[in-house]
């Protein structure tokens, strides 16, 4: 091209480079998830012998009967309790408490949810201890609820803050009016503030499933029956028995991510949005 | 919780069994307190409880040795509760501490039951086994070592020996024209000989670091004999130092430099199946494990047990070393102990005399493909399925003169895993046989 | 694993705007206090009084049944001389700061890439998320075969090119271990990151880039001095998550490595989980969480404060 300036020609340079670069993350990055779901369609056979890097001639479903048949069902089960269980406990504690804290000037108030705050930068790993002893005093011990009640605990401080962001934006008037109104705290709530949050709640639900669905140190330490056991140790524990039968234990690492796949293809604005959660504004 | 996987493993582990739930942390399985319910009392009548953490068919087993028990006695009633293996180590040293522990109690002898002997929470069973001499030359001797304290026995064995060896792939060693090796010599030249065909010669689960310990167990005990440990144990000052753990710890790193064991041992696994694998994969030629580990191959490579691929040799002897060859290591069986806040001791000893190990009891368990250590049950074992390595196995552990209980379960769990991990670092030689002793030598502890 | 940081942007706009609203103060507070209930009494049981136990044991010899016995500071004064721990603390240091070093450019870049709306990045951008939809566990089963040094895809490879058989040990190789799981760490959390990046990027006016555009400014020029600048909230935002979550990890590590080879990569999370779960030694593991939590709170915090991330929302409303 020949009126073509220098500027844009080094533009168009450092464009192919961020290209190529791009397709280069494009592999690094998805790759492996392309491995985990070719492998998952192939036979043990075609495993060994085959080139592992390339798509199988012949796929085959057998791997996922394989794994839903050696009790997988039961674990899936188990992680959809422990996370919808723990994501409905922690937006029906937070929103109110996040509604009092907007709604109320007082110090002792704020002291509290600046207290909560503090619980941000708590790592589960500094208090794994402490819970499992007291887990075990309450014979929580290898029961579900023993999963849920620390998760509720340490999905809160974040959610808290997010709602509380959220519903202080909601407009004064519209208190205001339920004010005129004669509404009480518990209609406001439920009348205004619950119906305005619901995008929020949305957001910071599944923030917090995909939190618990993915824990993996709670069911290590708190769990150990094979009845309770959740997805992400059964997966070390499909390990130990399949040890090479690579194809089942990737079927078995697909459907452990099944929910997520499934939102992501569907919905994935709103799984992404909540994956950000309140890092992003 | 990687020492006491073994345990888990083989707990879950049976012959003709599933696949075993090895990796993790816990035994995949029954739920705990699955025990029956014992109320008829009536007058006169005695009431014992044990208490067992088998799982699966060997759960089963127990429970019918039970139940005989409960029907050929008219005034004793025995209750079996069983539980899971890590809850239960908790369990026991709470009833321990407060004095609500069980009639009969499950252990694996050793360190943790010499606590409990110490702390006098053990009845001592020398008296009944001495006055019943038929009752005491029933076991293996072996065996009853990790029982005995100072002369006085204090368990009875209860189900079945799992004695560590080396697993060979018949294939690759009928390739290259070689003998299970006798001697620590034979076994380099073997290495030798693999290595130069590109095979590789030992698959080693470094990453995790128990299986490790084998090497040093077997070596230790062949250069030194079984003082050298016991001397670790009692904690005497520098007891790590004994030229024995040095020459054997040259000698691990002797194989480590010979190539002997498959690229990237130290993250090869052997709760998730990967060492075992390379044997049945005909990629690695030899694997010293447990006897556990013949049914993960039974159950990931069945065709090599049938068409006789699969063979077992004893750990070689180290020549001119003071232990005797015939040593074994491994896991020489659990036991049953009575526990000093028994009410019912006599009801609790004929329980111990007449159903542990009745001839009832040991037929199940050879069944389910486990050797228990009584006498005299060689024809049985022959006949058994698989019985030619069942008796290779009785055979290892009847003529043995030492049974060494796995050092991990022997010492307290701080020494123990500072052993693994600075074991390991002998494997990968980051460190020297000096440097691990002198390492050592800080966590000796007294028992 | 990310630990639940909020962008600083909310913790600090918090205070100050809270409760401006002069109609509230007539209400009844009572059943507010009924409202904040719930969530107090779960943040009280599970994660205040556990912190409360852990300091505690911190200064118990127990093994987590028996007698406990009180030992004074002895945990603590062992912590700083043993060499275990000295290491855990150091590998946790070198993972932090290679997690950091290996993730912020990336992402940053991948963000910032992404950000364009031509398709082609929008189909890139859904592929590159994909490792968010899965576990550490599984992330860490999946890459243990990859790099599996008997088995594994990248043995393949390596044996398809020419290599030798025993030229794919990574993670059995100490010196490697540490470096190798960063990169795997990395690998799991770049998505997350560059989705920050990618929303930060998005929200600078476009208008910048057109006078810049008019002033001749390159795209090197422009990154430097409009994109990187516009960004800073969300490179410190990024920076804490980063450096707090790698003080926590453990899941990876936990199914990849195990701690090892030997300790290279026996993290200080590890050790805190081996003392008091494997060792039984539940008061030395609390004086490990203890540093823990002191540590990660105390690095969220100092970061905010070097930052200047407080006076963050007076400059957001100058825009």
């Amino acid at each position: 091209m020949p009126g073509m300036t220098r500027a844009t020609a080094a533009q168009s340079v450092w464009r192919w480079i961020g290209i190529i670069a791009g397709v280069v993350w494009l592999f690094i990055a998805f790759y492996p998830i392309l491995y985990i779901l070719l492998t998952s369609l192939r036979s043990q056979q075609g495993f060994l012998m085959g080139n592992p890097w390339l798509p199988t001639q012949t796929p085959t479903l057998s791997n996922y009967a394989t794994v839903w048949n050696a009790g997988f069902a039961r674990y899936f089960l188990n992680s959809v309790i422990v996370s919808v269980i723990t994501v409905l406990l922690i937006l029906v504690c937070a929103l109110p408490f996040a509604y009092a804290v907007v709604r109320t000037r007082r110090l002792w108030v704020q002291g509290l949810f600046n207290v909560l705050l503090v619980g941000l930068a708590l790592p589960i790993q500094a208090a794994i201890i402490p819970v499992y002893i007291l887990v075990s005093k309450f014979h929580l011990y290898d029961t579900l609820a023993g999963l849920i009640l620390p998760g509720v605990a340490f999905g809160l401080p974040l959610t808290v803050l997010i709602l509380v962001n959220f519903v202080r934006d909601i407009p004064k008037d519209l208190y205001e009016a339920m004010a005129i109104e004669g509404a009480g705290d518990r209609a406001v709530l439920l009348r205004l503030v619950l119906p305005l949050s619901k995008p929020a709640l949305l957001s910071v639900g599944i923030y917090n499933f995909v939190q618990s669905w993915n824990n993996f140190l709670f069911p290590l330490v708190l769990t150990q029956q094979d009845s309770v056991r959740v997805l992400p140790l059964a997966l070390v524990n499909f390990r130990g028995q399949y040890t090479i039968n690579v194809p089942v234990i990737m079927a078995a690492v697909t459907l452990s991510a099944l929910p997520l796949i499934l939102a992501y293809v569907f919905g994935r604005r709103y799984l992404l949005q909540g994956m950000l959660a309140g890092f992003s504004k | 919780m990687q020492h006491r996987l073994r345990k888990a493993a083989a707990a879950a582990i049976t012959l003709g069994g599933l696949a075993a739930g090895v990796a993790g942390c816990g035994n995949g399985g029954q739920t705990g307190n699955a025990g029956t319910s014992g109320n008829g009392t009536a007058a006169g009548q005695q009431n014992i409880t044990l208490w067992d953490i088998q799982t699966g068919d060997l759960q089963k087993a127990i429970q019918s040795m039970v139940d005989d028990f409960n029907q050929s006695q008219s005034n004793i009633h025995a209750t079996v509760q069983f539980f899971e293996n890590d809850p239960y180590k908790q369990k026991l040293q709470v009833a321990m501490g407060s004095h609500s522990a069980p009639d009969i109690f499950f252990g694996w002898g050793g360190g943790i039951l010499k606590s409990y002997i110490d702390a006098r929470d053990v009845y001592d069973l020398t008296d009944a086994l001495n006055k019943d001499p038929q009752w005491k030359n029933k076991f293996l001797p072996s065996v009853m070592s990790a029982v005995t304290f100072d002369g006085h026995i204090y368990g009875i064995p209860n189900n079945y020996v799992q004695p560590v060896f080396f697993f060979y792939n018949k294939k690759l060693f009928d390739q290259y024209g070689l003998q299970p090796p006798k001697t620590w010599d034979d076994l380099l030249h073997c290495v030798q000989v693999l290595k130069q065909h590109g095979v590789i010669p030992i698959a080693l689960a470094g990453k995790d670091k128990w299986p490790d310990l084998m090497y040093e167990e077997y070596l230790v005990d062949r250069i030194g004999g079984p003082q050298v440990f016991d001397n670790i144990v009692a904690g005497k000052p520098d007891a790590w130092s004994d030229p024995a753990v040095l020459k054997a710890n040259e000698m691990i790193q002797q194989l480590v430099d010979m190539g002997a064991f498959e690229p990237g041992y130290a993250s090869v696994g052997y709760g998730d199946g990967e060492a075992t694998a390379l044997v049945y994969t005909d990629k690695a030629a030899m694997q010293l494990m447990g006897s556990w580990d013949f049914s993960s191959v039974l159950t990931n490579a069945k065709s090599m047990v049938d068409n006789g691929q699969l063979g077992w040799f004893p750990f070689p002897s180290v020549p001119s070393g003071a232990g005797n060859p015939a040593d074994v290591a491994g896991n020489p069986s659990n036991f049953y102990s009575i526990s000093m806040d028994s009410k019912n001791k006599d009801a609790a000893l004929t329980f111990l005399h007449d159903a542990v190990l009745s001839d009832n009891t040991v037929k199940r368990l050879i069944d389910l493909g486990q050797v228990p250590p009584v006498q005299g049950i060689e024809d049985q074992l022959k006949q058994a399925k698989y019985g030619d390595y069942m008796t290779f196995q009785y055979d290892l552990v009847k003529n043995a003169p030492h049974f060494q209980l796995s050092w991990d379960q022997a010492l307290p769990p701080a020494e123990a895993q500072q052993l693994l991990t600075d074991l390991d670092k002998v494997f990968l030689k980051q460190m020297t046989p000096q440097q691990f002793s002198d390492d050592m030598n800080k966590y000796l502890q007294k028992q | 694993m990310q630990p639940p940081l909020p962008a600083p942007e909310l913790l600090f706009g918090g205070g100050r705007r809270a409760g401006s609203d002069e109609s509230m103060e007539r209400r009844t507070p009572w059943p507010r206090t009924v409202m904040m209930l719930p969530t107090l009494v779960f943040f009280a049981a599970f994660v205040v009084i556990p912190m409360a136990m852990a300091v505690y044991y911190s200064f118990l010899r127990w093994n987590g049944i028996g007698q406990p016995q009180w030992t004074g500071g002895a945990n603590w004064a062992m912590v700083f001389h043993d060499p275990q721990a000295l290491h855990a603390m150091w590998l946790t240091l070198a993972i932090t700061v290679l997690s950091w070093v290996i993730q912020t450019p990336l992402s940053l870049w991948i963000g910032v890439f992404l950000a364009g709306r031509q398709r082609y990045k929008n189909v890139f951008g859904i592929l590159y998320f994909t490792p968010l939809l899965f576990s550490a566990a599984a992330i860490g089963i999946t890459w243990s075969y990859i790099l599996n040094p008997n088995f594994g895809l990248v043995l393949s490879l390596l044996k398809a090119l020419g290599f030798p058989a025993d030229s794919a040990n990574i993670l059995g190789n100490p010196r490697w271990a540490l470096f190798t799981v960063a990169c795997v760490v990395s690998w799991q959390f770049i998505p997350f990151h560059s989705l920050l990046y990618q929303s930060g990027s998005r929200q600078i006016p476009e208008t910048l880039y057109e006078a810049a555009k008019i002033d001749g400014a390159g795209p090197w020029r422009m990154f430097f001095s409009i994109t990187l600048p516009q960004l800073k909230y969300t490179v410190i935002t990024s920076t804490v998550l980063i450096l707090t979550g790698s003080l926590t990890y453990f899941d990876l590590i936990y199914v990849l490595t195990g701690g090892g080879p030997g300790d290279a990569t026996n993290v200080l999370a590890m050790d805190m989980y081996k003392q008091a779960f494997v060792n039984q030694n539940v008061g030395y593991g609390s004086v490990l969480a203890v540093i823990l939590a002191v540590v990660g709170v105390g690095l969220s915090l100092v970061m905010l404060r070097l930052t200047g991330y407080n006076r963050m929302d007076s400059q957001l409303e100058g825009v």
